[in-house]
């Protein structure tokens, strides 16, 4: 049997003003599952994943978690039940790194309440868990962009929303980075009670490290792959249709793309 | 041992010395001026043994509110200069530079001319004047569609122009034997005039500025992310910065109101807090604070004694201020 649905999006249409980007959108995540979405530039997939989280306003269609609409929540119902991973966190001042992942019990305290030492406890475990309890009371403006995501990844968990929504989390790191961010990534979302939606712009990584790969083309989606069940021609028609000329090749046991 | 405990004694030292500086401070504030108070005169006072009636006259009905008001005005100006920065993402923002600060002395010029310039009228047309600026302020930013840092600037620019406009139109209109002269001394800031009952009257609206700021913290700390990075946390920004924003305007107009513009100390004493601190939340903003009340009560004492008369204290702060701006400017480090 499948995992239950945990967010569902129908026919998502979203507007710059009277420029439609999002035309009608219709995708799900399944408990445990990480989907990538891929698309070139201006295609949408910005716009797309903001209108999920509730930062666009939707122009039609809904989107729910666990059943619930969130056009209709505030903020604080909605953090919730969407977490999100910015490309990079926007701190311009020195903060200490258990400092930016307590933030994430915002959702969850009052408006005047304070984390307590259980969400440090949270927090520690949550590091550990990550490997980067050496990180733990450093200055997150010293770190390097990859510990940096790592400590915003931390924050996302202690948020603890069923859905996490990740917009280019790799966009600023390098080959290694991105690689040791998206194991840890995928290794949240599969530890139970999550789905992640995310945008990238490297079909490698989307092979390597996702279920599911949700083409988007001129504001709509106009393709899905499941990964572990797609054939070789399979993958090279659909990403083909986005890519031009891509040739899939088999390499250990899966797939890498190049660009012929 | 656990991380963090060696910068957490660091922490410790830094307020610890910044407090005896406060208070070293606050003991000569008491003892200079016109009418020299010695310190064994002093401890006479303060432990109730009869001395000089003139001195204790002075040192009840003068130095010891105007010292205190020189020390609260430096800690909130600073307190809220901190704020500022941090809610808005700049480390340039500041109660004066962004128009709160002359929004509330053109208030205060107008109850000065036109509602007699009574001490309540004053206080209320302050506070009404800041408050305008920083709803125009946001008003101004929203329309703009632009989030980056240098939009408030911008807008704090068009705004302090704006009241700059307004004071002068109120001053041409003003009464230029009494009126004019009292208009003069808000914007050269001054503690000379601070008297027992105005520092009692503007005291619960100091404290409650300060208590929202300290309820807020955490808010203020969220605020400090990119706008998306803060609503995805949960954070409902623009009524939250709203609420920031009528704390400090709040604290800013309460001293405004008493004292006069006084530049740059609310703007400095953040960047030394942080320098010192390296880290950015409540406990700096406090830091800062304190900091900037050590710095007030030291400018406010040279302004007694380095001249004859009294000097406007905004003279010595935008002096020390300006070239701490320089070393900001050339000094070698990555962050502000």
């Amino acid at each position: 049997m499948n995992p239950p649905i945990l967010l569902e999006a129908e026919r998502v249409r979203a507007c710059y003003g009277s420029r439609e980007i999002i035309r009608s959108a219709d995708l799900y995540l399944r408990e445990g599952e990480l989907v990538a979405l891929l698309g070139l530039n201006g295609s949408g997939k910005t716009t797309l994943l903001r209108s999920l989280c509730g930062l666009h306003r939707l122009s039609g269609g809904r989107c729910r978690v666990r059943g619930i609409d969130c056009a209709a929540l505030r903020e604080k119902a909605r953090a919730r039940l969407i977490c999100y991973m910015p490309q990079r966190s926007g701190a311009v001042y020195s903060i200490r790194t258990e400092e930016v992942a307590l933030m994430g019990c915002n959702p969850r305290l009052p408006l005047f309440g304070m984390p307590g030492e259980g969400d440090r406890k949270r927090v520690r475990s949550i590091f550990e868990q990550l490997s980067i309890a050496h990180l733990w009371g450093s200055d997150f403006l010293h770190l390097s962009e990859g510990q940096k995501q790592l400590v915003i990844l931390a924050r996302a968990i202690v948020q603890d929303a069923p859905a996490m929504l990740l917009d280019e989390p790799d966009s600023a790191l390098d080959f290694v980075n991105r690689h040791l961010v998206f194991t840890q990534i995928r290794s949240v979302v599969q530890g139970g009670g999550r789905c992640g939606l995310v945008t990238m712009h490297d079909p490698n990584f989307a092979l390597a490290y996702c279920d599911r790969i949700l083409f988007l083309q001129n504001g709509s989606i106009c393709g899905e792959v499941e990964v572990a069940r797609a054939s070789r021609s399979g993958l090279q028609t659909a990403l083909s249709q986005l890519y031009g000329n891509v040739e899939v090749l088999e390499y250990a046991g899966g797939y890498a793309v190049v660009k012929s | 041992m656990m991380p963090g405990t060696a910068t957490h004694s660091k922490d410790l030292l830094c307020f610890l010395a910044v407090l005896a500086l406060v208070g070293t401070a606050f003991l000569v504030s008491l003892c200079v001026g016109a009418y020299p108070i010695p310190l064994t005169e002093l401890i006479g006072l303060v432990s109730g043994k009869a001395v000089n009636p003139t001195a204790r006259s002075v040192f009840f009905t003068l130095r010891l509110p105007r010292t205190f008001m020189a020390a609260a005005a430096g800690f909130g100006l600073s307190l809220s200069g901190s704020v500022f920065q941090t809610v808005f993402r700049n480390p340039l923002a500041s109660p004066d530079l962004i128009g709160v600060a002359s929004g509330a002395s053109m208030g205060a010029a107008y109850a000065i001319v036109f509602w007699g310039g009574g001490m309540a009228a004053v206080s209320m047309s302050a506070f009404a004047g800041g408050m305008l600026a920083a709803v125009l302020l946001l008003g101004l930013v929203g329309l703009s569609r632009r989030r980056g840092m240098a939009t408030f600037v911008l807008a704090g620019i068009v705004l302090n122009t704006l009241a700059q406009a307004a004071v002068m139109t109120v001053k041409f209109l003003a009464d230029p034997e009494r009126q004019l002269s009292t208009i003069e001394f808000w914007t050269m800031g001054s503690f000379s005039n601070v008297t027992a009952g105005k520092v009692r009257a503007i005291l619960p609206i100091l404290l409650a500025g300060t208590l929202g700021l300290y309820l807020l913290r955490r808010q203020t700390t969220l605020l400090s992310l990119d706008e998306d990075e803060s609503r995805m946390l949960g954070v409902r920004t623009t009524l939250v910065r709203y609420g920031v924003l009528l704390c400090a305007t709040l604290l800013v107009s309460g001293i405004v109101c008493v004292s006069g513009l006084i530049g740059f100390v609310g703007l400095i004493a953040p960047h030394i807090g942080r320098m010192l601190l390296k880290r950015n939340n409540f406990d700096t903003a406090v830091f800062s604070g304190l900091v900037g009340a050590a710095l007030l009560l030291a400018a406010d004492c040279l302004a007694r004694t380095c001249s004859a008369g009294e000097l406007p204290v905004s003279i010595l702060t935008s002096a020390l201020g300006a070239p701490f701006l320089a070393y900001l400017l050339i000094r070698k480090g990555d962050t502000i």
